[in-house]
């Protein structure tokens, strides 16, 4: 079978806050809250795809809170999709394109195809269409942007919610003080664990947005699927001060509840690896969804993050760059 | 003119699909409409057919996938059977509301508790308020046709509605029967290319599917509906072509079998339908005025052509072969709209209905002997004395 | 036979209801003037120009991109219409050079929409 020409675009990575590339493709004028880290995820994802791009979105704040009414704020082509086919509808793009460009209806450049999915739309109800998509190796770059809950219909918990959350699905109550007893699955893993046509996956956050771009632009660059891990919080979700949504990122790498690497050709590489990983206390106290732990819960956090970063190797230069201090 | 060939009814359908240069195919593998795939799957592992072949994950995907690809501005096309038709539920709404004309192609099943593989139209029949074109076939023949009379029909701008060709599992998609191909001259003349409306593009940038403001719920749904208004005189545009290019000779909505002057008449779906005018043929020598008609699409419901059709007619028997349980006749689907349909008339036909087919059963000659009987009585009595009967129960 | 049938009756959408085309509209240029965010600020960003480094944190950090720097003059520009005062920017300053001022203290202060949507 021939192997198919995309006509790749030219992507190069962002190498300073200078040439960040100016125009917005998700523009000012959409209903999320004040602070949302997964709209700040959205415009930073949007800039570094740039105008020849489609995004899939499938519902969830992404969705209701940016589409309200009757008007998005994508300057680049969108579609809805259910949150249980975001990968399935992209695949279908996708093929759509291919064909085009084979009859010749399209000269190109061959769209950046990427879902813009919740954690519930990408591990829970959409891992179907995820999985799939990733097994089938079409072009698509698929996002999570994580802000650890079904936050758009009244934040309920999902599988990516931490241990000892409150969400309106695990209150913390007499019987059952932590709120949220289980642990999250781990959706790179998932990715990275039995997927063998996937090129490139990686995880970063709101708070470091030339890490982020120029992830978003290496994934674009890889002639199959690809998958990203967003970290974005969410300050009516997790109760925080919504000034303070960026910090929240931070705090989260400096405690090791959320790790920074990439993954490609089955080696990982990671980055902003704390000398002294913060103690996980340091990161729940600003948040009114952890207030309720007692103690030995936060040990257990603790314990749990403890394990993850043992599997952090030492820091090895990336290809993304990264400023000197961001 | 080409040759008859001997086709399955799957293999007309995978045909018509080759036909229409369907462009994006999603697959997917449930009893008895698998063999469409697997004849797709051929064709473009052979480049007869320049298509992306994706295998779905399951039915809900098949639909989803294509979706995006009829969104991209690409001919797609899907199908599946029984339960597979109602897993992708949630879908079909998003499809035809998002005005994009896919096509998919079912072969009709039971659909589970258990695992039966015999036909049942239920499977389709329980998507029919999803806003999708809706038609039947009773042949192998009709299959090949009805799927680029579909395309025709969903595509035109006036109507722009994802489209379900359905046919009996087993009995029209297993067994072969004479198929005359097109050729790909008399394709092209019918069938122009896939022209979608603000199609997903780098050079003009649309968003499809925003919120809706509260007050723009109602007429969401009243210009869905005001689209149905407009497709019967585009079914009869398109099969008056396909008719004239083809060489055949459908009605449009209803097949009208020794109807004329019928006194009692068959009223069915798919494939018993072929056992049904052979039945007509023989009460006739009988001396018995005995009728068909057959219905070719439930969406949109030719309301008054059936009241035209079937107005003068004594007794109807509807023969069904799926079920609504609990509804008004506690039979299947098929007779509440056409009583409807025969409400207004001066002068009402009996309608009454028979289970027939269900599970994949055979409807014997004898059956339709036992109906003709029944409906005899009833225009003796001037009544029907019960809404449904359970045919050998 | 049959007196005259009932027909399907006619559906006539008020312009202003009108649902567009299969849900589709086409994408904003640079803002999506349709939902103009500024009146849900409770206070604003001032900026001490002689502080600003330009380093541009205040426009990487803004999820509804209200802080634009203009390349001639070398100058951040605060964009009033979309502002929701979140104080993102405020916080990540790393030079203090943005402090929060009730929106009430300005004379175009708490815009208001002349519909909430």
């Amino acid at each position: 079978m021939q192997a198919f020409d995309y006509k790749f675009q030219q992507l190069d990575p962002v190498k300073s806050f200078k040439r960040v590339p100016g125009p917005e493709m998700y523009v000012p004028g959409h209903r999320t809250c004040a602070g949302c880290g997964p709209a700040l995820n959205y415009r930073l994802v949007a800039k570094a795809a740039g105008k020849d791009t489609i995004f899939i979105g499938p519902t969830g704040c992404m969705y209701v809170a940016n589409a309200s009414y009757l008007c998005t704020p994508y300057a680049v082509s969108w579609i809805h999709a259910q949150i249980t086919n975001g990968g399935a509808v992209a695949s279908g793009i996708e093929a759509a394109f291919k064909v085009a460009m084979r009859k010749g209806r399209h000269d190109g450049p061959f769209p950046n195809i990427i879902v813009m999915a919740g954690d519930g739309g990408t591990v829970d109800i959409g891992l179907q269409a995820m999985s799939a998509m990733m097994y089938r190796n079409h072009k698509v770059l698929f996002i999570c942007y994580d802000n650890e809950s079904y936050a758009n219909t009244g934040v309920q918990t999902s599988p990516m919610t931490p241990y000892g959350a409150a969400t309106t699905f695990t209150p913390p109550g007499k019987e059952i003080p932590e709120g949220k007893t289980l642990f999250p699955k781990n959706a790179p893993q998932l990715v990275i664990g039995g997927h063998p046509a996937v090129k490139y996956v990686a995880t970063t956050t709101i708070a470091h947005p030339l890490d982020l771009m120029n992830k978003v632009r290496k994934a674009l660059s890889q002639p199959g699927p690809t998958f990203l891990h967003m970290l974005a919080p969410c300050p009516k979700g997790w109760l925080f001060d919504e000034k303070m949504t960026r910090e929240m990122a931070r705090l989260a790498v400096e405690t090791g509840m959320w790790s920074m690497y990439e993954w490609e050709n089955g080696v990982y590489k990671y980055t902003n690896v704390p000398k002294k990983y913060k103690p996980v206390g340091e990161y729940m106290k600003h948040q009114g969804r952890f207030a309720h732990l007692k103690p030995e819960h936060i040990a257990k956090m603790q314990a749990f993050v403890d394990e993850k970063i043992k599997q952090v190797s030492q820091p090895i230069p990336v290809a993304a760059p990264v400023p000197g201090k961001q | 003119m080409a040759k008859a060939k001997m086709l399955t009814g799957c293999r007309a359908a995978a045909e018509g699909a080759k036909a229409a240069e369907v462009e994006v195919i999603c697959s997917y593998p449930i009893r008895p409409y698998t063999a469409i795939m697997m004849e797709l799957a051929k064709m473009v592992a052979n480049g007869e057919l320049n298509a992306e072949f994706i295998h779905g994950e399951g039915e809900h995907a098949q639909v989803s996938v294509v979706l995006g690809a009829c969104a991209a501005g690409a001919r797609a096309y899907t199908g599946s059977s029984g339960v597979g038709v109602t897993y992708a539920m949630e879908v079909y709404s998003p499809m035809a509301g998002g005005r994009y004309p896919v096509q998919m192609s079912i072969a009709d099943r039971t659909l589970d508790p258990p695992g039966d593989f015999g036909s049942e139209h239920t499977d389709a029949m329980s998507t029919r308020d999803q806003g999708w074109l809706l038609g039947w076939a009773c042949s192998p023949q009709e299959v090949y046709d009805n799927t680029l009379i579909a395309y025709r029909v969903g595509e035109d701008h006036r109507v722009m509605l994802p489209q379900m060709v359905c046919q009996d599992g087993y009995f029209i998609s297993h067994i072969p029967d004479e198929v005359t191909l097109g050729e790909m001259s008399q394709v092209k003349e019918f069938l122009p290319p896939y022209r979608p409306i603000g199609p997903l593009s780098l050079t003009h940038p649309v968003s499809h599917g925003p919120q809706i403001r509260p007050d723009q719920g109602a007429p969401m749904d009243a210009m869905r509906a005001q689209t149905f208004l407009a497709v019967p005189k585009v079914i009869e545009e398109a099969t008056a072509d396909f008719n004239r290019i083809f060489g055949r000779n459908y009605d449009p909505f209803v097949e009208q079998y020794k109807l004329a002057d019928a006194e009692i008449a068959f009223f069915i779906m798919g494939a018993h339908a072929n056992t049904a005018r052979a039945a007509v043929d023989r009460l006739r020598k009988q001396g018995v005025k005995a009728g068909m008609a057959r219905l070719r699409w439930v969406r949109p419901w030719p309301t008054h052509q059936l009241a035209a059709a079937l107005g003068h007619v004594k007794a109807i028997g509807v023969i069904e072969t799926s079920t609504s349980y609990g509804g008004a006749m506690r039979g299947g689907n098929l007779i509440h709209e056409l009583r409807a349909s025969l409400y207004d008339l001066d002068d009402r036909p009996l309608v009454t209905s028979f289970m027939g087919g269900l599970g994949g059963e055979t409807i014997w000659p004898a059956d339709f002997d036992h109906i003709a009987k029944v409906l005899t009585q009833a225009v003796k009595e001037k009544k029907v004395r019960n809404y449904v009967q359970w045919l050998g129960m | 036979m049959a007196k005259e049938l009932p027909g399907y009756g006619t559906i006539d959408v008020p312009k202003d209801r009108v649902v567009p085309f299969g849900a589709v509209t086409p994408a904003p240029v640079c803002q999506q003037d349709l939902f103009r965010t500024s009146n849900w600020r409770i206070v604003r960003p001032v900026k001490d120009d002689e502080k600003c480094t330009r380093c541009l944190i205040c426009y990487l950090s803004c999820p509804d991109a209200c802080w634009v720097y203009k390349e001639e003059e070398d100058v951040m520009e605060w964009v009033n219409n979309f502002c929701k005062g979140c104080q993102i920017c405020i916080q990540e300053c790393p030079s203090g050079a943005l402090t929060a001022v009730p929106e009430l203290d300005f004379p175009d202060g708490v815009a208001r929409l002349d519909k909430p949507f």
